[in-house]
């Protein structure tokens, strides 16, 4: 059989970093390629190359044993290249619908005016495929959640019935449920031939839809290999280039002192009702659910971003209930939000900027700025957390998704607030970075500070939690202690609630 | 020296210092008395109000806003001090009370923004016609002449050979450039235009910093409407009308984004110097006045196709 799709010494540089060096890469008819990688070695720049999104500065690449040269992902997605990016790109005015047929909407015949029933009636056909049935396809998409955004994403992508399509880290957002029916339908779509480059930081999915791996490290191509010829272990090693140890790592401390207490709070959308939990000093507490068990809503909701429709929130014993970011932050609360794009960074402003965010007037408490030392407390970040960047000057546009990821890290490090709440701490991070931002939990942790992690990703929140409340459809489901962690019961109370 | 030559090119600035410099060529080609001392003196002069009026605005505009109030609030503050004046109330107190007036008129724009939440354009709107008509309220279709010298002063007086108003306008400049550039208020002003939710979630106090800039942008509105009236020796709910949206055009062409987050104070005196340019040598060369709007809009949409345009290439080189 023939690759459809063949990459030659590809090289693509931007100022100051080369993330691509003559990388080769092909695809076959109905299989899943796995591209593997730290952040920033150019697994993303290697998919946007071939979309046609980037330009590259030499390489060939061949679909079909043609020779292309798309200068537009438009170009590309007429020959049949769709893609699923890693940063959500919809439009969030309009409904999942109106989303998934952008552009191409289905009419009346013979004339120009949208047949919008037959549009619902086929997206609400394809999410069904998807068993996302229950999601509201008549809602504009920013009153969804991000995984409800991700499955109309890759909807899209399915209903163009292209013959490769490209996934930039699409289970990132999802829950393992949700990951279920995403890979049937990728086993769907190997069955009618379609090749599926796939770009992931979750190793135990490889095994799942796999065929074969290739590895990039700083934008070099290191090897390419058939799925289960090296064990995870030795896969990860390849794409660090050292050796690390993928465990879970917890200091023993004790945990004496009452941090956050929160009681009986509710929201008005509905979304979290009558729930209360307790964060010692010294302890990680994992807040795990499925998506739209009402997770976010809740930290929102202690962060006094949305607000209190009854309850209490107590931060060291003092009531707080009702107050905003910038009261809590002065008394130590942190939060570190899911959606890095939208809420996390101001991506157009420099990486220092951003950085100091938080900190700007703990750092200057006189009202007057130094761009110089603001410069030195971001690179300090840069180097300690090791943020891929020529400069902390650039834009955090700039980055790659986890160098992104680690710059919310660091701004609420530089603010160092005494009780941190992480929304999906680790998204879109590679193993070994995750590794040091466990790390990094476990030492704030042995300081005295109390975390409280959101996390979707069952290993991780069993790992490094002490305790774990259970979320199910807003409210909570049960409570754990680390020595009953047992999957599938949690699991179980995820979906089914106490 | 390669690095100094690659931090001008990449200087946010270059396009719009290069447009002055070609701006005055061209001018200066078209009539051998604009290049001198005293007409340049006399551009500096009359771009000064024109600036002051751009200044708060700069700051708002940084911010992801507009204010398009700023105008007819120069106007109210300038009939009311007019008024004031005439009345023999001090000229200190005259003119604190209608500085008072203009930052009211700015926190009140600042409140139906940031927290009724309006669009700022509907709200600036609704203000601009507002405070132009309580100056036609207030001025009752009459005109206001003979203020005291102490007060005129401000707007034709000189120190040394440097008439009053460009020292004011200057002072302001640096001001405004301090407080944008080098404090933490200025930095939250950025970082609100940039993406106003990130901040919010940084626990950056939003609505203070959204009405401290509304509030800036109504005083030097103020300030503006003040000069104006002390320059021309008179008042009417009229003056500030060639103003206009004129105001608007100085803070974007001087390279501030109306999406927020970019541009500076620097700009804004550039492109209300060129702006004043503009009018200066075409009254030199005796255009026709109904030619001048005309000339003047079209500068105005190729100063802000050239920002637009390198803006683009700019940001590629930046990330
Ligand atoms: N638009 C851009 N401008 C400048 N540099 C960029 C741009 N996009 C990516 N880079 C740089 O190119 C390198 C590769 O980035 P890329 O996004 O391909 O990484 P990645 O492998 O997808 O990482 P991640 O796992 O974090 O998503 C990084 O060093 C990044 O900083
Ligand atoms: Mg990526």
């Amino acid at each position: 059989m023939e690759p459809i799709l063949k990459v030659k010494n590809l090289t693509k540089e931007f100022p100051g970093v080369k993330a691509l060096d003559n990388v080769q890469f092909d695809l076959f008819p109905g299989e899943v390629h796995i591209l593997v990688g730290e952040n920033g070695a150019g697994k993303s720049t290697l998919s946007k190359c071939i979309l046609g999104a980037y330009q590259p500065e030499s390489g060939e690449i061949y679909l079909e044993d043609k020779k292309v040269d798309f200068k537009t992902p438009k170009e590309a997605l007429a020959n049949g290249i769709a893609a699923v990016y890693q940063e959500l790109t919809m439009i969030p005015y309009l409904n999942a619908a109106q989303n998934i047929f952008f552009n191409r909407e289905p009419v009346y015949k013979g004339t120009n005016i949208i047949n919008q029933k037959l549009m619902q009636t086929q997206a609400k056909e394809l999410l069904r495929n998807l068993n996302c049935e229950n999601i509201d396809t008549t809602k504009p998409v920013k009153y969804l959640g991000v995984a409800e955004q991700q499955m109309i994403e890759i909807a899209k992508a399915i209903s163009i019935d292209p013959k490769i399509i490209i996934f930039d880290e699409p289970t990132a957002t999802l829950s393992d449920r949700e990951v279920e029916s995403f890979f049937e339908q990728i086993h769907l779509l190997k069955k009618r031939n379609i090749g599926i480059i796939y770009v992931s930081h979750r190793m135990k999915e490889f095994h799942h839809i796999g065929d074969r791996i290739t590895v990039l490290r700083d934008g070099k191509y290191i090897k390419t290999l058939r799925e289960g010829e090296l064990s995870d272990e030795e896969l990860v090693n390849l794409m660090v280039g050292r050796d690390i140890a993928q465990v879970y790592v917890r200091t023993p401390n004790d945990h004496s002192g009452e941090a956050l207490r929160v009681e009986n709070i509710s929201d008005r959308a509905g979304k979290v009702e009558d729930c209360s939990l307790v964060v010692n000093k010294g302890e990680i507490v994992g807040l795990a659910g499925l998506v739209g068990a009402g997770r976010t809503e809740m930290a929102r909701l202690i962060f006094g971003i949305d607000k209190l429709k009854g309850g209490k929130i107590y931060l060291h014993g003092k009531e707080v209930s009702g107050k905003g970011p910038s009261f809590l932050v002065n008394e130590g609360l942190g939060f570190l939000p899911e959606d890095r794009k939208q809420l996390g960074l101001a991506v157009r402003a420099p990486i220092s900027w951003n950085i100091a965010a938080v900190s700007l007037k703990k750092i200057f408490p006189h009202f007057f700025v130094s761009q110089s030392k603001n410069d030195e407390i971001a690179d300090e970040y840069v180097k300690s957390l090791k943020i891929a960047t020529p400069s902390v000057k650039k834009m955090a546009r700039a980055l790659s998704g986890g160098n992104q990821q680690k710059v919310v890290i660091a701004k609420w490090l530089s603010a160092n607030t005494d009780v941190i709440i992480f929304d999906e701490p680790t998204r879109g991070i590679d193993v070994g970075a995750k590794m040091e931002i466990y790390a990094l939990m476990d030492r704030l942790a042995s300081e005295g500070k109390a975390i409280l992690m959101i996390s979707s990703e069952m290993q991780e929140i069993i790992g490094m939690s002490d305790r774990m409340y259970i979320m199910n459809n807003g409210s909570i489901a049960g409570h754990i202690e680390r020595e009953e962690f047992a999957a599938e019961k949690i699991g179980q109370m995820m979906l089914l609630g106490s | 020296m390669k690095k100094i030559k690659q931090k001008i090119l990449e200087s946010k600035y270059v396009y719009v210092v290069l447009s002055l410099l070609f701006m005055m060529i061209i001018s200066s080609l078209l009539s051998p008395s604009f290049l001198t001392l005293s007409n340049l003196i006399t551009i500096l002069r009359q771009a000064s109000i024109l600036l002051m009026l751009s200044l708060g605005l700069t700051a708002v505009v940084i911010t992801g806003n507009i204010d398009l109030s700023v105008g007819s609030c120069a106007a109210l503050t300038g009939c009311i001090c007019a008024k004031m004046l005439v009345a023999d109330v001090p000229v200190i107190a005259a003119m604190l009370i209608s500085i008072s007036i203009g930052l009211i008129i700015g926190v009140v724009n600042g409140f139906l923004v940031g927290v009724i939440k309006l669009p700022s354009f509907v709200a600036t709107y609704g203000m601009n016609m507002v405070a132009s008509g309580l100056a036609m309220i207030v001025m009752n279709g009459g005109v206001i002449y003979g203020l005291p010298a102490k007060f005129t002063t401000i707007g034709i007086g000189y120190v040394g050979s440097v008439p009053i108003p460009i020292i004011i306008s200057g002072v302001m400049c640096l001001i405004v450039y301090i407080l944008l550039q080098k404090t933490t208020f200025g930095r939250n002003v950025y970082m609100i235009g940039f993406n106003i939710q990130a901040a919010g979630y940084s626990a950056i106090n939003c609505l203070g910093t959204l009405l401290a800039a509304y509030a800036f942008c109504g005083v030097t509105g103020a300030l503006g409407g003040t000069m104006m009236t002390a320059r021309l020796n008179a008042a009417d709910a009229g003056m500030s009308e060639t103003y206009g949206l004129q105001i608007v055009a100085a803070v974007v062409m001087g390279g501030t984004s109306l999406l927020g987050g970019e541009g500076g104070v620097v700009g804004t005196v550039i492109g209300a110097i060129i702006l004043t340019i503009i009018v200066n040598i075409m009254n030199i060369v005796g255009v026709n006045s109904n030619w001048q709007n005309f000339a003047v809009g079209i500068v105005i949409i190729l100063m802000v196709w050239i920002d637009i345009y390198t803006r683009s290439r700019r940001a590629k080189k930046l990330i």
